[in-house]
C-alpha cells in the first residue's frame, strides 16, 4: 500500500508538473497562453495583414463582412495599379512622383466591410458643429495659400471649393490654428505636416506592427509604422493618470485585466498630436483578447465630446509575425535621417530668392501642397 | 488492483494539482487586492529570476563626462583672464544661465585606472569632439542615444521584463531597447540603440550588444566610438531596488583594449512612478532649422538685454549642415 | 474621369497635380518631392555605388556618377521608405559598393549634387529592389511590375 500510494504520488507530482508546463508553454514547442504570473499572454509581433476600409461605403448598410467578389476586386484593382511607376508626361507632375513603385507595399483586401464597427453603419458618428467649424477654418486657409496656383486655375480636385487670383494679402499670417498637416508655405518647421517633421505616429495605429512585451507590471508596445513614423507606448498595469493638465502625444495608458481581456484607458492627449481633428479631450479604451496562437482580438473605442457626437469602435484582427526575422522591427523613426525636412525649407528659400532678384516665378504660384499622394490625417 | 491504484492517485492528483493551481491565484489576487498607487513586488519573478520590472534612473554625472572630472564653470567654455586650463569662463551659448550652466564634478565611473584607453588618433578626436560639442554632440539634435548612454541620462526608463524580451523604454526622445532572450535574426543594417542579445547567468543578466552605426556618443565630453563597438553588459541586483550596471567596452578601431564602466542603477520608489516623455524632435527643431526660417525668431537684443552672436562651426562630415547650410 | 483604373487628375494638363494610385496603399508620400527638387532640372546618370544609407524615412544612394569627360562625381539620390525594402528581405547586403546603377531624376533646387532618384535600375535594366529577397514579407499583395518582374 506504501509503495502504491509513493507510486501515485509520484505519477501526480509528475501530472501536475506537466500540467504546468502546458499551461506555460513549455512542453510541446508552442507559444504559452499564459504568462509564469498567470496572465494571458499577449506577446510577440502582431499586424492587421489586411487592408480593410476604414469607414464602410455607405450603399453596405449595416453589413459588416464583405464578400468573396468584393474582396477579389479590390485586389484586382491594385494588381493593375502601376502606382508610381507611371512617369508623368512633365517635369512637375513627375517629380511629385517621388521614387517607384518597388518601396511601397500593399496589403490584400480583409474580409470586414470596414474598421470602424460601432455606429452599426460602420461609419464615425456626426461631427459636432464645433469640429465642423474647425475643419473648415483649416480648409479655407489652405484654398487661400493655393489661389496663386495652377491647381486652382485649372480647378482641378486639390482646388475644390477654392478659387484663382493673385497671392493672398493674408499669406504671410500666423495660421488660426495649430497647424499639423500640410499646406503650400514653408516659412519654417511649423509649415510643415508633421509626417513631414517625423512625429506623425497616433494612438491608436491601426496600420503598423506593434510589439508587445509583457511584464507582470507593465506593459511594453513598440509600433512600427507608416515610414518610419513609430514610437513606443507603455501600459502600466497599476498607478493612476497624471493630472490633466499633463499632455503627452501617446496619452497615458493604464491597463487591468478583465477575465482574458486587457483593457487599457488612455487619457492625457495632446493637442498638438490630433487623431482625426480630436487632440485633448481624447480618451480610448482599448481591448485586446488573445483568441489562439496567432490571433489578437483588438478593440479600439474613441471618444471626445468635443469632435464626434457619440463615442466609436474599430475591431481588427492582429496575426502574430514572425520573431525570428527581426529585420521587420528595425529603429522605426525617422527624425535622424530627416534630410528631407531642412530640403523643403532651402528650396523654399532658394525660391524665394530666386523670385526677389526677378529669377523665378513667385513662390506662391506653385503648389507644393497637393496631391503628392498617400493619406494625410 | 488496477483501479485501485488509479482511483488513489486520482485523489492524489486532483489535491497537487489544486495545491499548484491555488498557489497561482494567490500571486495573481495578491497583486489585485494592493493599493496601485504603491505595488508591491515581489522580488523575484515565478520562474525565479531577479525582478527588474518597473521605472529606473541612474544617478550620476556619468552623462556628463564617463571620466573622473571636477566641477566646471560651464557646459561651454572659453579662455578668462587667466590662461591656465583651471580658469576658463562659461562662454556665449551659456552665459545667461549663470550658475545653472555648469557641470557638477565626478569620481568617474571608468573602472582600473580610470581612464578610457584610446588610440592616439581617437584621442585628438575626443578632444576635437569635446572642444566642439555644442556642434556636434548628437544628444543636442535628439538623435538616438545609443548604449550605454541611454542607460545613464538624467531621465527615467522603464524595464519590462517579458518571457523572451526584455523592453526598455526610455524618457529621452522615445527612444527604446528590446534585449532578445531568444533566437533572432540580426537587424537588416547598423542601428543607434544596437541589437542586445542576453542570458542569464545565475541572478546576473549579461547582455551582448552589437551593430552599432557608430554615430552615438558615450557623455557631453566627447567620448565616442565606431562602428566595431561592441559591449558586454551585466546587470546584477544588489537589493530589490538597486541594480550593479556593468559594461565592458571593446572598440579595436578606437581603444588600445576593452575597458568597463559601473555605476548603479536605482528604481523610482515614488509613488505612481511613471515615465513621461521627453519628446526633445520638437524641442529641437529652433536649434536644428531655426536658421532656415523665412524669418528668424531670434533677433538681435538691445539695451539691458544681452546680444549674443554664435557662430556655429560646422563639423566636417555632418551632412545635415554640408548640405544645408545657409 | 478616365476609364483607366488609376484615380488620376482630369486631363493630361494638369501640370503639377499628381494624385495617385497609390492612395490606396498604407505607406503615404513622406514629404512634397516638388518643394524640395527641381522640375526643370532632369538629371540622367550611371554610376558606382559609393555608400548607402538606409534611413528612415528615405533611403540616400550614394554614386560616384560618371561624366561625359570620364572624370566621376559624387552624387546623392533620394530614394523610398527602408522600411519596405527590410521586411521582403532586402537588407544592407542587397546593395553594395561597387554597384552599377543607372538613375533619373530631378536635381535639387539648391543646385547641390543631389536628386531624387525617380528610377534607379541596375546595369541590366530591371528595377532595384524588384520582387523580394529570401523569405519576403508573407503577407503582402504580390503587384506585377512592383513585387514581381511580369509587367501588367
Amino acid at each position: 500500500m506504501t509503495r502504491r500510494l509513493l507510486e501515485s504520488f509520484g505519477a501526480a507530482a509528475a501530472l501536475a508538473t506537466v500540467m504546468v508546463l502546458l499551461a506555460t508553454g513549455l512542453v510541446g514547442g508552442q507559444v504559452p497562453s499564459s504568462t509564469p504570473w498567470g496572465h494571458p499572454n499577449l506577446e510577440g509581433i502582431w499586424l492587421d495583414v489586411y487592408a480593410t476600409p476604414f469607414e464602410r461605403a455607405i450603399g453596405l448598410g449595416d453589413r459588416e463582412m464583405a464578400t468573396a467578389e468584393e474582396r477579389a476586386g479590390r485586389d484586382q484593382a491594385r494588381m493593375g495599379n502601376p502606382g508610381r511607376n507611371e512617369r508623368g508626361e512633365d517635369g512637375r507632375r513627375d517629380v511629385a512622383g517621388a521614387y517607384n513603385a518597388v518601396y511601397t507595399s500593399a496589403k490584400p483586401a480583409g474580409p470586414r466591410t470596414s474598421l470602424v464597427v460601432d455606429p452599426p453603419n460602420g461609419r464615425i458618428p456626426l461631427l459636432t458643429p464645433a469640429a465642423q467649424r474647425e475643419i473648415e477654418v483649416q480648409r479655407e486657409w489652405r484654398l487661400m495659400l493655393l489661389r496663386n496656383t495652377e491647381t486652382c486655375r485649372s480647378g482641378a480636385r486639390g482646388c475644390a471649393g477654392g478659387e484663382y487670383g493673385p497671392p493672398s494679402p493674408r499669406r504671410f499670417d500666423v495660421a488660426p490654428f495649430y497647424n499639423t498637416g500640410r499646406m503650400n508655405r514653408h516659412d519654417g518647421p511649423e509649415d510643415q505636416s508633421l509626417g513631414d517633421r517625423c512625429m506623425t505616429g497616433r494612438t491608436p495605429d491601426f496600420n503598423g506592427f506593434r510589439r508587445i512585451v509583457q511584464g507582470a507590471d507593465s506593459i511594453a508596445m513598440g509600433y512600427d509604422t507608416g515610414q518610419g513614423q513609430g514610437f513606443q507606448r507603455v501600459v502600466y498595469l497599476n498607478g493612476s493618470h497624471p493630472a490633466s493638465h499633463i499632455r503627452l502625444r501617446h496619452g497615458d495608458s493604464r491597463g487591468r485585466w478583465e477575465g482574458n481581456t486587457l483593457v487599457i484607458e488612455t487619457t492625457n492627449f495632446s493637442s498638438k498630436f490630433p487623431f482625426r481633428g480630436s487632440g485633448e479631450n481624447r480618451r480610448l479604451v482599448e481591448r485586446y483578447t488573445r483568441v489562439d496562437e496567432d490571433t489578437l482580438d483588438y478593440e479600439a473605442t474613441i471618444e471626445d465630446p468635443t469632435v464626434w457626437t457619440a463615442p466609436w469602435t474599430v475591431r481588427q484582427e492582429l496575426k502574430r509575425q514572425n520573431g525570428e526575422q527581426n529585420r521587420i522591427y528595425y529603429e522605426p523613426r525617422c527624425h535622424e535621417g530627416n534630410y528631407g525636412l531642412p530640403a523643403l525649407l532651402v528650396g523654399r528659400r532658394v525660391d524665394e530668392q530666386a523670385f526677389a532678384e526677378g529669377r523665378g516665378p513667385n513662390p506662391f504660384s506653385l503648389d507644393t501642397a497637393t496631391c503628392v499622394g498617400g493619406l494625410e490625417d | 488492483m488496477m483501479g485501485h491504484w488509479f482511483r488513489g492517485s486520482t485523489v492524489v492528483t486532483a489535491v497537487t494539482a489544486a495545491t499548484v493551481g491555488a498557489v497561482i491565484s494567490v500571486a495573481v489576487a495578491g497583486i489585485a487586492g494592493q493599493d496601485r498607487d504603491q505595488p508591491t513586488r515581489p522580488a523575484q519573478t515565478p520562474d525565479g529570476r531577479p525582478n527588474f520590472n518597473g521605472v529606473w534612473q541612474t544617478v550620476n554625472e556619468a552623462h556628463w563626462d564617463l571620466e573622473a572630472h571636477e566641477a566646471l564653470p560651464g557646459m561651454v567654455m572659453q579662455d578668462g583672464v587667466y590662461d591656465y586650463e583651471y580658469a576658463k569662463v562659461p562662454a556665449a551659448p551659456v552665459v545667461a544661465l549663470g550658475a545653472a550652466a555648469g557641470v557638477p564634478g565626478s569620481l568617474g565611473v571608468v573602472q582600473g585606472d580610470g581612464r578610457i584607453p584610446y588610440t592616439e588618433e581617437a584621442l585628438r578626436i575626443k578632444e576635437d569632439n569635446a572642444e566642439n560639442w555644442i556642434d556636434r554632440d548628437p544628444e543636442l539634435k535628439c538623435y538616438l542615444p545609443g548604449i550605454p548612454r541611454a542607460m545613464y541620462m538624467p531621465y527615467p526608463f522603464q524595464i519590462v521584463q517579458g518571457t523572451d524580451k526584455i523592453h526598455m523604454t526610455f524618457g529621452f526622445s522615445n527612444a527604446a531597447r528590446v534585449i532578445h532572450l531568444d533566437d533572432v535574426d540580426l537587424p537588416p543594417d547598423y542601428t543607434y540603440m544596437g541589437h542586445s542579445v542576453g542570458r542569464w547567468e545565475g541572478d546576473t543578466l549579461v547582455v551582448d550588444v552589437t551593430e552599432f552605426n557608430g554615430r552615438t556618443w558615450f557623455d557631453r565630453a566627447g567620448n565616442f566610438h565606431s562602428e566595431a563597438l561592441r559591449l558586454t553588459e551585466r546587470f546584477t541586483p544588489m537589493t530589490a531596488d538597486a541594480i550593479w550596471y556593468e559594461v565592458t567596452v571593446t572598440d579595436p578601431e578606437t581603444f588600445t583594449e576593452p575597458w568597463t564602466i559601473a555605476m548603479p542603477l536605482y528604481r523610482r520608489l515614488d509613488p505612481n512612478a511613471t515615465v513621461l516623455d521627453y519628446p526633445c524632435i520638437e524641442f529641437a527643431e529652433e536649434f536644428m532649422y531655426g536658421h532656415l526660417r523665412r524669418e528668424q525668431l531670434v533677433q538681435r537684443w538691445e539695451g539691458e538685454t544681452m546680444i549674443v552672436e554664435i557662430t556655429r562651426k560646422v563639423p566636417p562630415g555632418d551632412r545635415l549642415h554640408e548640405w544645408y547650410r545657409r | 474621369m478616365s476609364a483607366r483604373p488609376v484615380i488620376g487628375c482630369v486631363g493630361a494638363i494638369v501640370a503639377i497635380c499628381v494624385c495617385l494610385a497609390g492612395a490606396n496603399v498604407p505607406v503615404a508620400a513622406h514629404h512634397a518631392f516638388a518643394a524640395e527638387f527641381d522640375a526643370d532640372r532632369p538629371v540622367e546618370f550611371s554610376g558606382s555605388v559609393t555608400k548607402v544609407e538606409w534611413v528612415n524615412p528615405h533611403v540616400w544612394i550614394h554614386l560616384d556618377v560618371n561624366r561625359d569627360d570620364g572624370t566621376t562625381e559624387a552624387w546623392a539620390f533620394e530614394a523610398g521608405t527602408p522600411n519596405v525594402l527590410f521586411r521582403r528581405g532586402f537588407t544592407r547586403r542587397s546593395l553594395l559598393p561597387g554597384t552599377d546603377v543607372l538613375v533619373d531624376g530631378y536635381q535639387a533646387k539648391d543646385g547641390t549634387n543631389r536628386a531624387n532618384g525617380r528610377d534607379i535600375t541596375l546595369a541590366d535594366g530591371t528595377k532595384l529592389f524588384l520582387g523580394s529577397s529570401g523569405t519576403g514579407a508573407p503577407y503582402e499583395l504580390a503587384r506585377p511590375g512592383v513585387d514581381t518582374a511580369d509587367p501588367r
